[in-house]
């Protein structure tokens, strides 16, 4: 039997296309007992992500057979799925987090532009969204999805947690054998190399994760730090979502229109403040997330001294996502200020990005070094 | 092999000292960015040779090898590799080992001088616990104030990245400042402690016959270093002083230690008996 995939993901297909084809966790089983019913497959994986379908199927048809048979099948299921549904995979089971999406695919070079066919309400399919690999490229597929070279966010993990996940449903229910399990075991283990051994994964991408990483350095823990947002801009908001992600202990938000700063705290479980009141809020705050349109600084260093010191000079981050900027660059030459603002951020995003980039030949190499027998003769050496 | 003594597995010691200090630019010119292992043991490696040249010269004594200058930065050294190894065993303290290397380094050098360590005459007396006591703290104490500098460095190092927004403070796998001013302020505290014991019972101690107690030069640097190490402690806990001062403060003080550590033990009568 030998090792074959099909699949389409985000950078052959849009959204709209994908999630037609996603395999909702329940249907699964029914799906991998219905490839193997018909004869198509004696092994099987769906991998089903927001970013990706993909199944790995051991088969004793010819690869050109197989391709035409899988294609038909999943051509099937996606008329069958009908239009999406609560079912289908969200964003949260995606490849990494949802704001991470956008800031990477405007910075990604190695991402190519989508929607070339007017995707767009009426999807239209032309059937060069699927990719097929027979071996060894099915074998190298599979070692790079894993590392998180295939992704959208290029070396995310969360990847691999969604790749174990599926090769345990499908191995719980009896739908892999010797084959599949072998290949399975060592992507895990070649995945983990990669992690341990490289940069792939190091350094953030998108502006809300380097707030957050940024906060890690500063802070000792997340947990129990108070966050203060003036302006309820979206970007403000992210970031605020992202460090509550982390374990930050509450969010208090300023804004202009209290209504607007009530109802995200609301969102938020957090508390609303009057915009005039924040400064009386920074005894008590670790980190200030400032978006508001006001054109002139509404911090600077001679507000933020007699803070300071009211503060006993705890640490305190400053990211000014607002342009025109909220806060005067001179308060990062106070003690225990850290300002960065959305250049600063933008610009770490994007050196991370690079960073990891310049990791991927290193990653392929560690593919080839750990891989090289199974994707030469299809054999494990164990 | 008699003519293998213990200043020659101090000097290997001192020599893995050496190479882990050349490791360490690199891992510092690399940003310390990965999880490393290799500088923990080449130090964990110099520590047990240390120990073993330790060990070997207060057998032939029968009592705690600190009675002339090499003896003490030996045991000095000692302290401050053995807490650096215990201390890198904390998460993201890996790299303090690649802080202290250069110091155990340096230092190391400096003792290996053969005029620290001059023949002994008569078997000095250390049945006096109180004198053991005395010798084992103060010198403990060191290591922690040694210890504190290799934290405060790390901090000023990762302060300065991150208020330049340098790339190598997202990258790399150092601990979040606020954790490594802790620690300093800990360790400062755990050396006063000891420092101050260390003092209380070396005032205890029998003195020798017409040998002055209050104006021996070890005496009164050692009164200075306390009045520092307590007015660093003071100014951080009870009246603000920023965490950057705090820490230049400590490396300062470490420096300070350093370098006048064997001018005032070399002048000290009290201590060449």
């Amino acid at each position: 039997m030998s090792v074959v995939v099909i699949g389409l993901s985000h950078r052959t297909s849009p959204v709209e296309l994908r999630e037609r084809f996603a395999f909702a966790d329940s249907k699964i089983p029914g799906a991998l007992q219905s490839l193997r019913g018909s004869g198509i497959a004696g092994e099987a994986v769906i991998l089903s992500t927001c970013n990706r379908v993909e199944i790995y199927a051991a088969t004793t048809l010819a690869p050109q057979a197989a391709f035409a048979e899988l294609k038909k099948f999943l051509l099937r299921w996606g008329e069958t799925s009908g239009e999406p549904s609560a079912s289908s995979p969200s964003p949260q089971r995606g490849e990494g987090r949802g704001e991470e999406v956008k800031a990477v695919s405007k910075l990604n070079p190695l991402i190519p532009s989508l929607s070339p066919f007017g995707w767009g309400e009426g999807v239209q399919f032309v059937g060069d969204e699927f990719y097929f690999f027979a071996e060894p490229q099915s074998l190298h597929h599979l070692f790079k999805v894993a590392g998180g070279l295939d992704s959208m966010v290029l070396g995310e993990t969360e990847i691999l947690g969604q790749i174990k996940t599926a090769y345990a449903l499908a191995h719980q229910h009896k739908h892999t054998g010797a084959r599949l399990n072998k290949i399975f075991q060592r992507a895990f283990n070649v995945a983990k190399h990669i992690r341990t051994h490289t940069n792939i994964q190091r350094g953030s991408v998108s502006v809300a994760s380097v707030a957050v990483e940024l906060a890690d350095k500063i802070f000792s823990s997340l947990a129990g730090r108070e966050v203060l947002v003036i302006g309820a801009g979206e970007t403000g908001e992210k970031v605020a979502r992202a460090l509550l992600s982390r374990g930050a202990k509450s969010i208090i938000i300023a804004n202009r229109s209290l209504e607007r700063a009530q109802a995200l705290a609301a969102e938020l479980n957090g508390r609303a403040v009057p915009f005039d009141d924040w400064a009386g809020e920074f005894e008590k705050i670790d980190i200030v997330i400032s978006s508001t349109s006001a054109p002139h600084h509404i911090l600077d260093r001679p507000r933020l001294e007699p803070l300071m010191k009211a503060r006993r000079q705890r640490p305190l981050l400053l990211i000014d996502i607002a342009v025109p900027r909220d806060i005067d660059p001179a308060v990062n030459g106070l003690e225990n200020v850290y300002l960065y603002n959305i250049d600063d951020l933008q610009s770490i995003a994007a050196d991370c990005l690079k960073q990891r980039t310049e990791e991927i030949a290193r990653c392929e190499q560690i593919i080839a070094e750990k891989a090289g027998p199974l994707l030469e003769t299809g054999e494990i050496q164990m | 092999m008699s003519w293998f003594t213990d200043r020659h597995f101090f000097l290997l010691a001192v020599v893995l000292y050496g190479l882990s200090t050349v490791y360490s630019v690199f891992l510092w010119r690399k940003g310390f960015r990965r999880d490393d292992h290799v500088n923990y043991f080449i130090i964990l490696a110099g520590v047990a040779l240390h120990t073993l040249a330790m060990t070997k010269r207060g057998l032939t004594f029968h009592s705690c090898p600190v009675n002339n200058l090499y003896e003490a930065t030996t045991f000095l050294l000692w302290a401050l590799g053995l807490a650096c190894l215990v201390y890198s065993l904390l998460p993201r303290f890996k790299f303090l080992c690649a802080f202290t290397a250069p110091v155990l380094f340096t230092v190391g050098i400096f003792a290996l001088m053969p005029s620290l360590d001059p023949p002994h005459g008569p078997k000095p007396d250390f049945s006096n616990w109180l004198r053991s006591l005395h010798a084992a703290t103060i010198l403990q104490s060191y290591g922690a104030f040694g210890l504190a500098a290799a934290a405060a460095g790390m901090f000023l190092m990762q302060q300065h990245d991150l208020k330049f927004h340098k790339l190598r403070a997202m990258l790399s796998l150092l601990p979040s400042i606020q954790r490594l001013e802790l620690i300093t302020l800990r360790l400062v505290l755990a050396g006063f402690v000891l420092f101050t014991i260390g003092l209380v019972t070396g005032q205890q101690l029998p003195r020798p016959e017409g040998k002055p107690y209050l104006s021996d030069p070890k005496v009164i640097w050692s009164a200075l270093l306390w009045l520092v190490y307590l007015e660093l402690i003071v100014a951080r806990m009870f009246f603000g002083r920023s965490t950057r001062r705090f820490t230049i403060g400590v490396v300062i003080a470490f420096a300070f230690l350093l370098l006048t550590f064997g001018i005032t033990n070399y002048y000290s009568g009290l201590h060449h008996q």
